[in-house]
């Protein structure tokens, strides 16, 4: 009797549930083929020829040309782009790091006069995006010699993400307990070494996510290399791959070919730290 | 405790001095030392933002308030001609307003599907892991590279999404998808609500990730409903998430540049601009460095507002853990 009751009760209950489960498939479906498009959109164009594109009639290419990857490497200095935009990714992110890690280190272990006016400073200077003050930091780079170089595009990018590096590493910091480090102090160790071999350890994660993180923001950044770098050959991949998008006529299969080289590796990077992105974004804090 | 200069920066040079010897030094100056060191840390930082930020901020206003050459040479105090002239311009009222049309509808749009995703991709089920990296994708492209996509996939003569819908039969013939400025301009927020979308699911995410399952539990067995439950439960516990993704979302839509430069650069007229395209046409165009200086200020006093709301937030949060 009982158990005919259970049986009863449970139906309807698993007959809701199937379709809410069908539902929820549906909208990830939906949600996925809809983020994937434009992706797809661009493949198949880097894949047409001119003539195909410019018909539009075909949504797949009618035959693969995987010539336009090879040919873009010769139509624009594409090697130099690719290597300008290593260059400034991981140029701002060693700098960012290396000033971004002694000052989330002090703002997480120390207390000092000025810290809430320091830690209020970072946060307002996000405020700050690089295009607003474009004229100001165009006119500092005129004064330093920094204009069409690499390296004011790098201290550029490393200052901007000096915010986002602070504050993540900072929660990183505060989530792991100062005690090791203390008796890694008592073991005769100063305050470098106890950080440097004690604490950077065990925050690994939260500080490979945040490296990642600015590697692929200054990798991605667009406004302050077209403002500031007028040499073709110093272009990063985000300005230098416009080439293709001239004036008269847009190659779109060569534009979306040398597109693809610029996304794939961000991507990857991306779905590296994506995990721990989630688990500390909001909260300030990566816990490894 | 034994304090060593940490060998952060070469660039600090004052309180290197009194760091000379730690092992010699008498108590008075280790104290000293003590007092100076948190300074000696966060100098690297400072001096870098000092240079690269804070130098760019005031450039800006001096040059908001000044009478500028075309080279860039400031020719001193104006008077606010420079917000008067901006003031005065048709242009700006009309960009201001697209400002706000473009920061609003893509802020708030953004988050409403970003939070209804987190919920959905909060779930368990099958894939879920492919689901969330596919999400993530927009995030990860940059800006321009997105907005040519789009730029193409809505081209009117060889536009995928024409032929794709004329493939699948619900249009017979192309579809002129951006036929006034206004209608390329929605595609423009469409096209930045699609980027934000990841930002706001993570966030929120997080946010979700951090409640205990025994709230639901317990929610259940008092028969609570599912509405009952993201309105007492999740949304309350997910509201600092949403916060900050908000705020931050405002700061960065507000500023954002390349998705309207490479669709439209802010044409015909003005009609897509927003400040920070009208500010870049301004200065590296038509060499009115002083006028796009004013507009900057305009702009940061608009954020600023919303900045400080932020930073009260998070200051009061910040408190809380110390």
């Amino acid at each position: 009797m009982s158990q005919s009751a259970n049986a009863i009760r449970k139906k309807p209950v698993s007959l809701k549930k199937v379709i809410l489960r069908l539902l929820l498939y549906f909208v990830v479906l939906d949600v996925c083929v809809i983020t994937l498009y434009p992706y797809f959109a661009m493949l198949c164009t880097a894949l047409k020829n001119r003539v195909e594109i410019f018909s539009g009639n075909t949504i797949l290419p009618v035959t693969a040309l995987w010539s336009n990857f090879i040919d873009i490497w010769s139509r624009a200095p594409m090697a130099k782009y690719m290597l300008n935009s290593i260059l400034i990714a991981s140029g701002s992110t060693i700098i960012a790091m290396l000033c971004g890690i002694p000052a989330a280190y002090a703002l997480a272990r120390m207390r000092f006069r000025g810290q809430t006016a320091f830690l209020g400073f970072v946060i307002v200077s996000q405020m700050f995006a690089p295009v607003v003050l474009l004229i100001g930091i165009y006119q500092v780079m005129m004064q330093l010699g920094l204009t069409d170089s690499l390296l004011g595009l790098i201290f550029v990018n490393a200052a901007f993400n000096q915010a986002f590096t602070i504050w993540l590493l900072r929660g990183t910091f505060m989530g792991i307990s100062a005690e090791m480090e203390q008796a890694a102090t008592i073991d005769g160790c100063n305050r470098v070494q106890s950080m440097m071999k004690v604490l950077l350890p065990v925050a690994a994660p939260g500080i490979v996510t945040t490296l990642i993180f600015i590697f692929i923001n200054a990798w991605n950044e667009y406004t302050v290399a077209l403002c500031l770098i007028s040499t073709d050959t110093l272009k990063p991949l985000t300005v230098g791959i416009n080439t293709f998008n001239g004036y008269n006529m847009i190659e779109w299969q060569y534009l979306f070919a040398a597109s693809i080289f610029a996304i794939i590796p961000v991507v990857i990077l991306f779905m590296c730290i994506e995990k721990n992105l989630v688990s500390g974004l909001a909260s300030g804090g990566v816990k490894g | 405790m034994n304090t060593t200069t940490p060998a952060v920066s070469p660039k600090q040079k004052a309180p290197v001095k009194k760091t000379a010897s730690p092992q010699q030094m008498p108590s008075s100056s280790k104290k000293l030392l003590r007092k100076v060191e948190p300074y000696i840390w966060i100098s690297p930082s400072i001096i870098l933002m000092a240079i690269f930020i804070v130098t760019p901020i005031v450039k800006v206003f001096q040059l908001s308030m000044s009478k500028v050459t075309r080279a860039g040479k400031l020719k001193g105090f104006n008077n606010f001609e420079n917000f008067t002239n901006v003031l005065k311009s048709p242009a700006f009222s009309l960009v201001l307003k697209n400002t706000l049309v473009w920061t609003i509808a893509v802020v708030i749009i953004s988050t409403v599907l970003g939070f209804v995703l987190a919920l959905i991709l909060n779930n368990q089920f099958r894939g879920r892991k492919v689901a969330r990296a596919i999400v993530v994708f927009p995030w990860a492209t940059t800006l321009v590279i997105q907005a040519s996509v789009w730029n193409f996939i809505i081209n009117k003569d060889y536009g995928t999404l024409n032929t794709l819908l004329m493939k699948i039969g619900l249009i017979s013939a192309p579809v002129n998808w951006t036929p006034t400025p206004g209608a390329y301009f929605a595609w423009e927020i469409a096209c930045g609500i699609f980027v934000t979308i990841p930002f706001v699911c993570f966030c929120v995410l997080s946010g979700l990730q951090s409640i205990d399952s025994s709230y639901y539990e317990a929610a259940t067995v008092d028969g609570a409903g599912y509405f009952q439950k993201l309105f007492s439960i999740t949304l309350p516990l997910v509201k600092s998430s949403l916060t900050v993704s908000t705020v931050l979302n405002i700061i960065y839509v507000f500023n954002s540049f390349p998705i309207i430069w490479t669709m439209t650069k802010g044409d015909p007229a003005n009609r897509t601009d927003t400040l920070v395209t009208y500010l870049y046409k301004l200065a590296f165009y038509n060499g009115k460095q002083g006028e796009a200086s004013a507009v900057s200020v305009i702009g940061f006093i608009i954020l600023l507002m919303c900045a400080s709301i932020y930073m009260i937030y998070t200051l009061r949060k910040g408190d809380d853990d110390l």
